[in-house]
């Protein structure tokens, strides 16, 4: 890319039936980042949390609707965008429950904040929503000396 | 990979053994089998996760309905064959500590 951007861009509609592909996707991706297996994991749970969110409550349940996944790989981080093309979601309106609060629901907005280093909601040009999800890129070396300290 | 599930009785359990991802799109048909073992008061469900390459917030969300209706009846809902991925879900949602999770099939049908 003439910008210099490094990454992976993936437009898809709001089926959820798609979203397994996606979580294919992020492993191949975050692998090549460097990042761990629990990593890849929190990613992959992030993103589906995150743009199941979207399919959910955005465009509600409707699966013809566009979203953006954009990957980006920072020196060391990862960075992922989703965005979608509804109404703009005022993030304090967005909040999980409790977790004390042993309920079925709403854990999802709870489990990407825990997965991830940054979680933020920002208004995008097309009058929706970009999530966007950052997680520092723990390389297996540094893992490894973390795990024996 | 398409989540699959497969009921049966052993032990005087209902085992629920349960393939593939388990999110969004598949959630409610884990909780069709549940239901069916809920709606008979089943005194044991175990839920055999060893095939469950991936967990969201929905299939959580279906087994917690599942654990707090079995409380209500005093059943038991036990997990095992959790691998470190899905592990790591239960303890990011705290749920590690909820649930009675064993090792293995053989330690949940021992309870």
């Amino acid at each position: 890319m003439a910008d210099g951007w490094q990454g992976i861009r993936i437009s898809f509609t709001s089926d959820a039936r798609y979203l397994e592909a996606l979580r294919t996707v992020i492993r191949e991706a975050t692998g090549l980042a460097g990042m761990t297996e629990d990593d890849l994991s929190d990613v992959q749970l992030a993103v589906t949390e995150g743009c199941a969110n979207v399919i959910r409550h955005c465009y509600q349940g409707c699966p013809d609707e566009r979203i953006d996944v954009v990957l980006t790989f920072l020196e060391d981080q990862l960075e992922v965008r989703i965005d979608d093309y509804g109404k703009f979601v005022d993030p304090k309106h967005i909040k999980g429950r409790d977790l004390d609060d042993l309920k079925p629901g709403g854990l999802g907005v709870h489990l990407m904040r825990r997965a991830m280093d940054e979680v933020i909601y920002e208004k995008n040009g097309w009058g929706g929503t970009t999530l966007i999800l950052r997680k520092r890129v723990k390389q297996e070396q540094e893992e490894r000396k973390d795990s024996n300290a | 990979m398409a989540m699959q599930v497969k009921r049966e009785e052993i032990e005087g359990a209902t085992v629920l053994t349960v393939k593939g991802s388990v999110d969004i799109t598949s959630s409610p048909e884990l909780r069709g089998e549940l239901k069916a073992a809920l709606d008979r008061k089943a005194p044991r469900i175990v839920v055999d996760m060893g095939g469950v390459t991936f967990v969201d917030s929905s299939g959580l969300a279906t087994l917690i309905e599942a654990l707090q209706k079995t409380q209500a009846y005093e059943g038991q809902v036990l997990l095992c064959n959790l691998s470190q991925a899905v592990l790591g879900v239960f303890q990011l949602a705290n749920l590690d500590g909820i649930f009675q999770i064993r090792p293995t099939r053989e330690a949940a049908l021992k309870e």
